[in-house]
């Protein structure tokens, strides 16, 4: 299929393994599509010392299948990037483990103690659910249909962050105090969730066009901002001072850009924040740690010399 | 042989299976396939699967999802007075739903 031809069909669902697509296309596809997948499994590996950690018996249990939940999402979408013929699933898992692999700003940070737990589960989930909700209707059919299983997944998770962040609000006095300072912290990162701002994005165009991005990063952030600072508010947290957010007469937010550390976040991007490259080296070697479980594993019906299974954990 | 077939109504549906027909080889299940299954219903695409292809595992051999409660991982077990973001919304509705299926709730 010629790009103009693919520019001009773009809609939901509307690409799938049965049509020839250029490799423009399946390239700009695999990049986003890996990033996501990439970042279900870092993102998993930054809570799984809080199965452990948990408080209480039910927040285990919820967080070892929060866990298994986002494990799983990184599954579902190495399948649908793989299906574009670019990378294979090894390849991509490789590439994660050699710090190649690019994946969200959120998860290069490490997280020390529980109330940041309810950072990442209430607001980085509720970011990423308003993203996933939207690429349900990308133009490429088996990411959009990865899609429907992880939004029909992530409500628990979005739900059980917000329990943490209830209990933790109407806690003592103390646990109040550190989930403001820990909110403080994460505030701007959850931000820059979104990433640049469209005049500074380096592939949103492309991936418009072809109706693979179905909103903008403005629009995102934005809808993000409209539906979460006022839940946060009613938590009881205070929006900090800085960046300096304004809201315009439309309802839309403007962010001071200059107010977030940009340098930071694009050193993260080229996975060189050092923080970072310990999360990307931790999950290296734990993945090393259970390569004796991997062996065991008998594959009687792979081909002579085919690519030897690998877990994303 | 027989060959199992699935349907995908529109272009970026899911396929379902709607049944299967005899064919000797893939080109005349393709064949019998879009003649039996999709002549009258609106069709997008088929898929023909050779049934010895196919593994299955049913209710009476495993229990799906574990005999044990697992409340903790569905929304509608976190309470709360917020209004939630639609998405979360739908979520939580298509969950209530699997759980009021599966007979849980």
């Amino acid at each position: 299929m010629e790009i103009d031809t693919v520019k001009e069909r773009a809609g939901p669902r509307e690409f799938s393994a049965a049509d020839e697509m250029p490799l423009e296309y399946r390239e700009a596809a695999t990049r986003m599509i890996e990033f996501h997948a990439n970042s279900e499994i870092m993102g998993a590996y930054l809570e799984r010392p809080f199965i452990r950690e948990a408080p209480s018996i039910d927040r285990k249990l919820a967080y070892s299948a929060k866990v298994q939940d986002e494990i799983g999402h990184g599954q579902l979408l190495y399948r649908a990037a793989e299906s574009l013929g670019v990378k294979t699933r090894e390849e991509m898992l490789d590439d994660l483990a050699n710090g190649k692999g690019k994946f969200l700003n959120c998860f290069h940070y490490p997280m020390k103690s529980w109330p940041e737990t309810a950072m990442i589960a209430f607001f980085v989930d509720g970011a990423a659910m308003r993203r996933q909700a939207t690429l349900r209707r990308t133009s490429w059919e088996p990411y959009a249909h990865a899609m429907d299983k992880v939004c029909f997944e992530e409500g628990f998770h979005v739900k059980h962050g917000e329990s943490i962040l209830a209990e933790l609000m109407t806690g003592s006095k103390k646990e109040q105090e550190m989930t403001q300072e820990v909110f403080e912290m994460w505030w701007p990162r959850i931000i820059q969730f979104f990433g640049p701002t469209d005049d500074k994005s380096t592939h949103h165009d492309f991936s418009a066009d072809v109706g693979l991005k179905t909103q903008s990063n403005d629009d995102l952030r934005n809808l993000f901002l409209r539906e979460y600072i006022p839940k946060a508010e009613k938590y009881g947290l205070e929006i900090p001072d800085e960046p300096r957010i304004r809201q315009r007469d439309d309802g839309t937010y403007e962010v001071e850009e200059g107010d977030l550390d940009w340098d930071e976040f694009f050193t993260i991007a080229k996975n060189e924040y050092e923080p970072g490259l310990g999360q990307i080296n931790g999950r290296k070697e734990a993945q090393k740690a259970v390569q004796w479980v991997r062996d065991t594993l008998e594959w009687e019906n792979a081909p002579e010399g085919a690519a030897k299974p690998q877990a994303a954990d | 042989m027989i060959w199992e077939v699935f349907r995908q109504e529109q272009r970026g549906d899911y396929h379902t299976h709607c049944g299967n027909v005899h064919a000797p080889d893939r080109e005349m299940a393709k064949q019998f396939a879009a003649i039996q299954h999709a002549r009258r219903k609106p069709t997008h695409s088929i898929w023909v699967v050779p049934k010895d292809e196919i593994g299955e595992l049913d209710a009476e051999e495993t229990s799906f999802g574990g005999v044990t409660d697992k409340s903790y991982r569905w929304a509608p077990t976190y309470k709360s007075d917020l209004d939630h973001a639609s998405e979360v919304i739908d979520s939580e509705g298509q969950q209530a739903e699997a759980e009021k299926q599966r007979g849980d709730a």
